[in-house]
């Protein structure tokens, strides 16, 4: 050690050191140190764009959000259970605290959480959607079929959910682009320009997609799914003609699409009558309908069918025993929506959810028909979905009858699907008649959602809140 | 060679101011070092040093050592009355002959008859003892209470003497953590800091802790954690759980319940610029040193502590019980006019029993948990090399029915070793911990505080659950839900130091950190009724690891140098850091049986819930010039220049830096002889830090996958709001103190005032939900202040030969103002923030009264509208910064006996239970019972409504959104109290004390729903704990 104190050669060593780590020092301390490696999750956007599969990746996404999130969840968050529950179709058994109890009393309030992911979880999708939009046009990589096909389903997207909020929430921003300065202030519109809005979107789709399935098992929208929800949208539009017409291209489209005789076998994966369904997340699971609304236990442990609604089948109405199911005690008895039967996964699924089938398409042609006079042809498609329920022929003799029928049949035929019943009562004038003896809880005003208070808290824009919150 | 001698031996001539001595001619005999043509090294190195050889080599040389005979001398050290062991004795002169007191204050060493002996020890006065050829010396020391100015304090990168510290450092030792029998380093730090706020989130173990310096600086509510630094090693202290997992806890896991509280020698908090800009970027929040123990020389001493003791909630809520319940729910179905009970009504519809009561708090958080801590080690050392093992060990149990147990081992090594003759010195640190936690999946909390008190029983007679015929979902069915985390950590760190030259110092602190964290959460069928025939078809499993590690590199040179009265210190050093994270989340449904369900495996299905690996890169350059000048005034100036993976690579760089100044006006003449001021200084610092708390890769445009499958693809979604210009958050601190001591310091005085301005703010920034997401990261140019008054006293009440009291006290104070927010009212935050307000606030309609009429609440109506609506009612702001907090520790000594104990002070508000309407099938505080049942009641709470009246239902709901929502949760809190008793054993060398620890024993609050420290309300509150332990010294 003693050699090391040699304050000469102790400058040497120092030097050498003090040298090597200067020079140490200047060889890593470029920038390029603080240069991260990209994160394995995530992929520039540029690049998801330059690849069929990856840009497929962003649409199906869409999807796959819209089936396990939001308003269109077959899930018991989603607005097939929530506006059920809202409307006459369910009881609720649930905890008395839970978001969804507001619903079944009516008693929403602006800072209901369901109320908000609805709201949050729908303009992710539309901005998912015109995300899509922007980046396409910008795409070198990818083929012209490929581009239409995926910008088709983006406008069908952006439609349809567009379309499910304005007939919750009333007046809403319709957004069409990704620019956050534009969207975070944007104006609400009227629901006629909403709708409006919409069939310029699906009329885009409509050209822009094929006939043709890209999977045979219909989860991708084809053609005829946007002109589905087009004609849905002239009739909630009341554009009589224009739905009518809508409806009868896929009616007269029967090489695809045929009822089916069956009321077993509607809702299953292969079904003739499915216009869009779902493909579930999991090999081998079935649908989250079936697991919302199917119950084990009685009393139920969140929701049954009421008896205002179990008792308006016809005696001999096929739907009551095929499509709803019953479980008592010594008591009582409790139905519930018996339409999706798998509960539990199978070895491969045999149910999807369907988003759009065929039946509705006749009660909407019936209805347009209806509405136009034509109360023969009305009459013959409103026969068409009794008939194969197991009914006699419809009576009705006037118009008004014959609306009011098709309005029966539609809540007989389209329950526990996607707030049909809701909407239909809505648009009709009908929600205080229906609901006023029935609910304690009704106002009139209740036919809208609140908006949500942190939306108007961020975009005041949105003000004023809707009627009664 | 010759070359190089020669050109050497010439230079040498003309540098005569060198000193020559005999060995540095012996140059020829080491030059053969250099050969095989390094020749042209050796002219370069030559002429190099020999340019500074004429300034620093004077000092090289050393004095011959020689060693006359020598002879043994023993003695005893005592402080008057008791012996004292650990008291070093070195000989003067002769650094290396070192010998170290035993427990019974005995010494033995070597020297020469005219040698003499320095005796030292911290606290005491410093004695020189000439041995005057004795061999047995006695020495006595006298207490110094003004070497506490002589400890070195850890500043980071540099440590500084108490007395000399410009910026704002507050500290606790070993000793105050010691006395508290606690698992978590933060709980060890509650009430004794000034300007450090703590709050603990949970009871439960494992949980974690909320803690601010000074402070909100950020509007970003996770970017307010200080910086911690574990032996130079950064700690992040970002959460590794995850949300599907983590469920028993308010937050998701965090690390830093690794850390031993037990190997832990001191925590320095770094608090004002000064302190803190030398951290640059990471310094915003303060800046948290942990250093754990090192080894002492002298003899092998084996240390053992052992406690164990019990634990039980602080504080129940005060709730109703049947009678009151099931009059209330009567009440609440006849104000709705509901003559008929519902079938769901199982409490009143006479379903259940009406008789029954259940204290569900008792029964569901009320055992009481068992709290065992273990730690053993040993340390010695000789005077080149010194270590210390320590291995701990803990374990608890919980206050909730079923088995469920935390367990902590960590085991901590520290070697040191320096050459002989001191200039190279290597530190080695490795700490490992382990953590088994098995929780609850749920808190009990919750469903103890809503359960109505008249619900069935739990079990059958069989001893099966109770489902009571599916009325109720019987809260012990989630016993099987459990919650299992393991976490192991390793930090090791390093640091070489070298003396180049004498005050040249080069060093590097190098340091390894490895984590790795596995969660699962089951949830098995057994959670389901029975009767719904659940099979284990439907159980699931949740899985989350993650793995972080990350190394740093900081190689650092400094230079010390005294000049006449001037001394000055510089160090110019720079640091590279990785970070690595590797997390996966995963879920497994449906398994053959349940006793497979942690089989991931055997999952009929399973799913990658998030899978990702993230890299953090961090590189700076720093630097500190300390200049003080005749040991009066200092002047410190620290910078640093920082870069971050986290930005865009426009804005990866920044600068900050400080300057610090102090006065130590008690050395000034006009003081100096004072009889009362013992000690007096002035500083001053401002200067900058900042923060690059914003989370990786948020500055890039993509698309991330989600895991989720759609048509044979997995999707990608858009990851954000894409902008790529956001840069650093900049917060600027200024800080005034003075120090004060009295009569030799028994009195001791600090206060502090200090101002800190964040602008540039790195926020999410709140986006409306048309645009996609919630927010967007972005710089927003608002300006939020924190100006707070710290104090702190530390005295001295008695001092006896066999009595001794001392009191220390602090209380900090801070006030949040938000200064500058460009277009608030415009803005996201137009309904969160108010200009001129803390960040902290909370908008909240204004109750006025329940009408005597109807029996609702009446909230005012701001803008006369007739309705209430937010936002334009909800306009009264409550601050809920606390108005001051602090503690007050009484340290009193009688002969062997120790009595310790600390209050914490908190004065604040916080939010009262958030109730559903009171009438609904929830249990209510008792409380509630004040409410409207009839025209003309005045009653504090509104009419009972079992949920049908919507006009009741709502102002229910407003009412938790009122003034009436906010209440006083201040309280005075017996946090820690410790006793002990150093046994009399006249035993060389062996020291025993017993001890009993207290840790929350008394709660005084005048807050009725719990306890009032939490921050996100139904949570287990902190628990009261007591210990007794022995410890045991040979």
């Amino acid at each position: 050690m003693k050699r090391f104190t040699h304050p000469i050669l102790l400058s040497c060593y120092s030097t050498v050191l003090f040298f090597l780590m200067v020079v140490g020092i200047l060889h890593i301390s470029c920038d390029s140190f603080v240069e991260a490696d990209s994160p394995q999750s995530q992929l520039p956007s540029e690049a998801v764009f330059e690849n069929y599969a990856t840009a497929s990746a962003a649409i199906t996404d869409i999807y796959a959000k819209m089936r396990d999130r939001g308003m269109l969840t077959g899930q018991s968050s989603g607005i097939s259970y929530q506006l059920g529950s809202y409307c006459d179709e369910l009881d609720y058994y649930g905890s008395p605290t839970a978001a969804a109890a507001a619903f079944n009393t009516n008693a929403l309030l602006p800072s209901n959480n369901l109320v908000q992911d609805y709201w949050s979880v729908a303009y992710n999708q539309i901005y998912a959607a015109n995300s899509v939009l922007e980046r396409l046009e910008t795409s070198t990589a990818l083929s012209e079929e490929q581009i239409t096909q995926l910008q088709g389903e983006a406008y069908f997207i952006r439609a349809m959910v567009h379309f499910y909020l304005t007939n919750l929430f009333g007046e809403i921003p319709y957004i069409k682009t990704t620019d956050y300065r534009l969207n975070s202030r944007a104006p609400k519109v009227t629901v006629k320009e909403v709708y409006s809005f919409t069939i310029h979107d699906l009329e885009q789709a409509a050209t822009l997609l094929e006939k043709d399935y890209l999977r045979a098992e219909r989860t991708r929208p084809n053609r005829y799914a946007v002109l589905a929800l087009l004609s849905r949208v002239y009739l909630y539009d009341e554009k009589w003609a224009e739905a009518a017409n809508a409806a009868s291209v896929l009616l007269n489209a029967t090489e695809l699409y045929t009822l089916q005789s069956d009321l077993k076998r509607v809702f299953l994966k292969e079904s003739k009558e499915t216009i869009w369904q779902q493909q579930p997340s999991i090999a081998g699971k079935n649908t989250d309908q079936a697991a919302s609304f199917i119950f084990f236990t009685v009393p139920p442990p969140s929701a049954a069918l009421t008896a205002e609604f179990i008792n308006s089948f016809a005696s001999t109405d096929l739907r009551k025993s095929n499509w709803t199911g019953s479980m008592a005690n010594a008591s009582s008895t409790w139905y519930y929506t018996y339409k999706f039967k798998e509960f539990y996964n199978t070895p491969v699924s045999k149910e999807y959810p369907v988003v759009l089938r065929l039946a509705e398409q006749y009660l909407i042609r019936a209805e347009a028909r209806a509405q136009q006079g034509d109360l023969i042809s009305s009459k013959e498609d409103l026969n068409r979905i009794r008939q194969r329920a197991g009914l006699a022929q419809a009576l009705a003799s006037s118009k008004e009858e014959l609306l009011q029928a098709i309005l029966e049949e539609r809540k007989l035929e389209l329950f526990s699907e996607y707030g049909h019943r809701f909407f239909d009562l809505k648009r009709n004038g009908q929600l205080d008649q229906a609901l006023s003896t029935l609910k304690p809880g009704w106002n009139t005003t209740d036919r809208l959602f609140p908006l949500p208070q942190n939306e108007i808290n961020l975009n005041p824009t949105l003000l004023p809140q809707n009627d009664g919150y | 060679m010759a070359l190089c001698s020669a050109t050497k031996l010439e230079q040498r001539t003309l540098a005569n101011q060198m000193s020559i001595s005999l060995t540095n001619l012996n140059i020829m005999n080491y030059s053969s070092f250099y050969k095989d043509g390094k020749t042209l090294y050796c002219i370069i190195f030559s002429c190099l040093l020999l340019s500074f050889s004429t300034s620093f080599a004077g000092n090289v040389n050393r004095k011959p050592h020689v060693f006359p005979q020598e002879i043994k001398i023993q003695g005893t050290v005592t402080d008057g009355h008791a012996p004292l062991p650990g008291v070093s004795i070195t000989v003067k002169s002769r650094s290396n002959t070192t010998a170290i007191t035993d427990y019974n204050g005995q010494y033995a060493i070597y020297a020469a008859p005219k040698d003499t002996l320095v005796v030292s020890f911290i606290g005491f006065k410093k004695v020189l003892m000439p041995v005057l050829g004795r061999r047995t010396i006695d020495i006595k020391l006298e207490y110094d209470t003004s070497t506490l100015q002589e400890v070195k304090v850890n500043a980071g990168y540099y440590s500084v003497k108490e007395s000399e510290r410009t910026g704002s450092i507050a500290r606790i030792t070993a000793k105050d953590i010691e006395t508290q029998p606690v698992t978590n380093v933060l709980a060890t730090m509650q009430g004794r800091m000034a300007g450090v706020a703590i709050t603990q989130t949970t009871g439960m173990p494992g949980g974690g802790f909320d803690i601010k310096i000074r402070g909100q600086n950020s509007l970003r509510s996770d970017a307010n954690a200080p910086l911690y630094i574990i032996d130079g090693v950064p700690y992040a202290s970002d959460p590794i759980g995850y949300s599907q997992t983590s469920t028993p806890f308010p937050t998701i896991s965090s690390p830093l319940n690794s850390i031993d509280p037990s190997s832990i020698e001191s925590i320095e908090v770094l608090k004002d610029a000064d302190a803190t800009s030398i951290y640059g970027s990471r310094g915003a929040n303060g800046v948290v040193l942990i250093t754990t123990k090192k080894g002492h020389k002298g003899k092998t001493m084996f240390f053992v502590n052992a406690s164990t003791g019990a634990s039980s909630v602080t504080r129940f809520a005060e709730l109703m019980n049947t009678e009151q319940y099931l009059s209330m729910r009567r009440q609440a179905f006849a104000n709705d006019g509901i003559t008929t009970y519902p079938p769901s009504a199982f409490d009143i519809n006479g379903t259940w029993d009406q008789d029954r009561y259940t204290d569900w708090q008792k029964t569901l958080t009320g055992r009481t948990a068992l709290t065992t801590l273990f730690n053993a080690g040993v340390q010695g050392g000789s005077d080149q090399t010194q270590f210390l093992l320590n291995a701990s060990s803990s374990k608890q149990t919980t206050v909730f029915p079923g088995e469920f147990t935390y367990n902590k081992t960590g085991v901590q090594l520290n070697v040191t070793h320096a050459s002989t003759d001191d200039r190279f010195k290597l530190t080695v640190n490795t700490g490992y911990n382990l953590q088994n936690n098995n929780q609850p999946a749920a808190d009990f909390t919750y469903n103890a505080r809503y359960l109505a008190p008249n619900s069935p029983e739990l079990y059958n007679e069989d001893g099966s659950l109770n489902w009571a015929g599916n009325t109720w979902l019987n809260p012990l069915r989630t016993l099987g839900a459990t919650f299992r985390a393991k976490t192991k950590d390793l930090i090791t760190s390093a640091v070489v130091s070298y003396e180049l030259l004498n005050g040249l110092q080069f060093k590097t602190n190098l340091g390894y950190s490895d984590l790795n964290h596995v969660e699962t959460r089951i949830s098995p069928s057994t959670i389901y009724n029975p009767v719904a025939n659940i099979t284990s078809a439907n159980s699931s499993l949740f899985v989350a690891e993650t793995q972080r590690n990350s190394w740093i590199v900081e190689p650092q040179l400094s230079y010390d140098k005294t000049f006449d009265k001037s001394k000055v210190s510089i160090i110019l050093g720079s640091t590279f850091q990785d970070q690595t994270s590797t997390s996966i989340a995963q879920s497994g449904t449906g398994f053959s049986s349940n006793s497979l369900i942690y089989n991931l495996a055997s999952a009929s299905t399973s799913r990658t819930l998030f899978s990702d690996k993230i890299q953090y890169r961090y590189q700076a350059f720093f630097g500190r010039i300390n200049y003080s000048f005749n040991e009066r005034y200092i002047i410190n100036l620290t910078g640093r220049r920082d870069g971050s993976s986290r930005f865009g690579p426009e804005n990866q760089f920044a600068n900050f830096g400080a300057v610090g100044a102090a006065w130590l006006f008690s050395k000034e003449k006009f003081i100096s002889g004072s009889n009362i001021i013992s000690f007096g200084k002035l500083r001053a610092s401002f200067g900058t830090t900042g923060s690059d708390k914003i989370g990786d890769y948020q500055y890039m445009d993509t698309y991330t996958s989600t895991g989720v499958l759609y048509d044979g693809n997995v999707g990608l979604q858009p990851s954000r709001l894409y902008n790529p210009d956001f840069g650093w958050e900049v917060n600027k601190k200024l800080e005034a103190a003075i120090e004060m001591g009295f009569f030799k310091d028994r009195i001791f005085l600090t206060a502090a005032w200090y101002q800190n301005r964040s602008s540039n703010q790195l926020v999410g920034i709140p986006m409306a939900a048309t645009t996609g997401f919630n927010s967007i990261q972005a710089n927003l140019d608002a300006l939020v202040q924190n100006r707070g008054l710290e104090f702190t006293v530390r005295t001295e009440n008695f001092k006896g030969n066999n009595f001794s009291w001392t009191t220390n006290f602090n209380i900090s104070s801070n006030r949040n103002k938000l200064l500058e927010f460009p277009n608030l009212q415009g803005s996201s935050y137009s309904q969160t923030y108010r200009m001129g307000q803390p960040l902290s606030l909370q908008l909240l309609y204004q109750l006025e009264s329940v009408d005597p009429q109807t029996g609702l609440y009446r909230f005012t109506d701001l803008n006369s509208d007739g309705k209430i609506t937010n936002p334009d009612d909800k306009q009264i702001i409550i601050d809920m910064t606390p108005t001051y907090f602090g503690g007050l520790q009484n340290q009193l000594v009688y002969k062997a006996w120790t009595l310790d104990f600390l209050f914490q002070f908190v004065k604040q508000k916080n939010r009262n239970a958030t109730l559903d309407p009171a009438g609904q099938m929830a249990n209510q505080p008792v409380r509630f019972l004040d409410s409207w049942t009839q025209v003309g009641d005045d009653a504090q709470y509104q009419r009972y409504t079992a949920g049908y009246n919507s006009a009741a239902v709502t102002n229910a709901y407003l009412f938790n959104s009122s003034t009436a929502s906010v209440t006083d949760a201040s309280f005075v809190r017996l946090k820690n109290i410790a006793l002990s008793w150093k046994i009399p054993l006249n035993l060389h060398a062996v020291q025993c004390n017993l001890t009993v620890q207290g840790q929350n024993l008394l709660t005084f609050a005048k807050y009725k729903d719990g306890d009032p420290e939490f921050t996100t309300y139904g949570y287990l509150p902190p628990l009261k704990t007591v210990t007794a332990g022995i410890q045991f010294n040979f």
